[in-house]
């Protein structure tokens, strides 16, 4: 049983569907990438995941138990929320001992999880004098608190300075590489390219790629062949008919889920000329885009 | 105690708010009495239980309840409340206590801070004073009626979530309308919350009229029990189904 498990999810406001039929699994000790455009769904997902939202349909459940039926839940997940917010006249120090006492956690955790996001020295201000950048730092604080099995991260790094968001990215390979499974929502698809194992990709509500990244930037198990051909609409026109789905970039066909030497053979068969004809590794960005429908 | 409860209590104790309202309650309390003890004459023990019983815990703490549990709402800090304990009824049952004990402790603080100086100045003046039986008489009800008014502010806070609504809505309800309730229909406006029950407990009209038009302390009790109960039930209905988005 995954540590995280989505099935068939679904999720109305009123005569709007905002999840419609998601599954997927995390794994542990690796991060999964939640991606979408701004609507997909993706923090109703989340929030549906930790109990804040009632599901329409389906289930969302960590290890098969849903989240408030977990005891003691912050051993068990650990989550950032988009929108985390404070209150303005408590001090960090004193927001994590809080959420210790609730959790039965050790007040010693609170200066060890301070120190771990570099808080240490402004644990004793009013939290409404933070910076974004701290104010985040001191919601993953949080997160760690109760040292749990699973991380919930919903755009983490939003006001993150660079070295910020590349320690953000340390954090999340230290924490996969613990044994923990990581979940992270990200707009943010370089950043997500150099942190994640996994991706979920999804639009409108509705799942639109998933696998690990080198599945999804690959465009499925057989890759992506990348091709020039004096006549590229017949050859298109002749790829498609086997099946393959096909993408324009300029005067190049992106051949998605094939090798070379498919399309090299399908071209012969067509009687189509080749300029070129190569491998080609898709950039996030790219795959993203393909799947979701929107524009580069 | 329950470590959801510590939390709760522990959130009060980490603002500056819960100081603050102790310090402005001791302060203005102890003000009104002074003065009263100083410049009034001819004390009867009435009149000495009624100026005892003037303190500003229960209308600061009903306020406080509503700041405190609406202000999750203001500052958004539900989530994470929620996060930290996704059972939301025992949620809301911890702050209503929690309150409910603040309420208590200012309560205490204030009433024995104003009999002090009262019956020392009124000692000095030479007016009639009351015995420690007397005194632990206003206690209790003083104590009771702000451990109540506390909870019930965390339910109105939990029902109308917007901050300046709810306080806006309880002064007017406090200040206007349960007066002139128990002033032109006594039998119905003995039954409010902020006014009537409350003036039940004490023994003490508002309206300085016939205390036989209010409830008997008990019955009074039992009454703003039924509100906090009553509030507790809707809070948490609304509190249960609501999305956190």
């Amino acid at each position: 049983m995954a540590p995280v498990e989505i099935r068939d999810l679904h999720k109305r406001f009123g005569s709007v569907n905002a999840v419609n039929g998601l599954s997927f699994d995390v794994e542990p000790g690796r991060v999964t990438g939640f991606l979408g455009p701004n609507g997909a769904g993706k923090s109703t997902t989340l929030r549906a995941l930790l109990g804040l939202i009632r599901p329409t349909e389906g289930t969302a459940t960590f290890g098969g138990r849903r989240y408030e039926d977990l005891d003691r839940p912050s051993t068990r997940v650990g989550a950032v929320l988009e929108d985390a917010s404070f209150h303005p006249g408590r001090s960090a120090r004193n927001h994590l001992r809080v959420l210790a006492v609730t959790g039965e956690h050790p007040l010693g955790r609170v200066d060890e999880v301070l120190a771990a996001v570099g808080l240490s020295e402004a644990a004793d201000r009013r939290v409404k004098g933070y910076s974004m950048g701290m104010r985040q730092r001191l919601a993953i604080a949080a997160a760690l608190l109760g040292d749990p099995e699973v991380l919930i991260l919903d755009e983490p790094t939003n006001g993150l300075d660079p070295p910020g968001i590349s320690w953000m990215r340390r954090l999340l390979r230290e924490q996969a590489a613990s044994g923990r499974a990581v979940l992270v929502s990200s707009h943010l698809l370089a950043e997500v390219a150099q942190s994640v194992d996994d991706v979920v990709i999804i639009a409108n509500g509705e799942m639109r790629g998933r696998g690990t990244l080198a599945e999804v930037l690959g465009g499925g198990e057989g890759g992506v062949a990348e091709v020039r051909a004096q006549d590229p609409e017949r050859l298109a026109s002749a790829l498609e008919q086997r099946g393959h789905r096909v993408e324009r970039d300029g005067d190049r066909l992106l051949v998605l889920g094939t090798s070379p030497a498919e399309v090299g053979a399908i071209a012969l068969e067509a009687q189509v000329a080749l300029i070129g004809l190569a491998p080609r590794t898709r950039s996030l960005e790219t795959a993203f885009f393909a799947l979701t429908g929107g524009e580069a | 105690m329950s470590p959801l409860l510590r939390g709760e209590l522990l959130k009060l104790r980490t603002t500056r708010t819960f100081v603050t309202l102790v310090g402005v309650t001791v302060a203005l309390s102890l003000v009104v009495v002074g003065l009263t003890a100083i410049l009034g004459d001819h004390f009867t023990k009435s009149d000495v239980r009624e100026t005892f019983t003037f303190d500003f815990s229960s209308l600061f703490i009903l306020l406080l309840g509503v700041t405190g549990m609406a202000g999750e709402w203001r500052h958004r800090t539900i989530t994470s409340s929620v996060l930290a304990a996704p059972a939301r009824v025992r949620l809301l049952a911890a702050k209503l206590i929690s309150y409910a004990l603040a309420g208590t402790v200012l309560s205490l603080i204030v009433t024995v801070a104003l009999m002090a100086l009262g019956t020392v100045i009124l000692s000095a003046r030479g007016e009639v004073t009351l015995g420690a039986t007397d005194l632990a008489d206003i206690l209790w009800r003083n104590l009771v009626a702000a451990a109540l008014l506390g909870a019930f502010g965390v339910c109105i806070g939990g029902i109308v979530r917007n901050q300046i609504v709810a306080i806006v809505g309880l002064l007017v309800l406090a200040f206007a309308l349960e007066p002139a309730l128990l002033s032109l229909a006594p039998d119905v406006g003995r039954f409010g919350p902020t006014v009537g029950a409350p003036s039940g407990i004490s023994g003490i009209s508002p309206n300085g009229g016939d205390n036989g038009e209010l409830l008997a302390p008990a019955v009074a009790v039992l009454v703003l029990i039924g509100w906090v109960g009553l509030g507790f039930g809707v809070t948490a209905a609304l509190l249960r189904r609501r999305d956190l988005v």
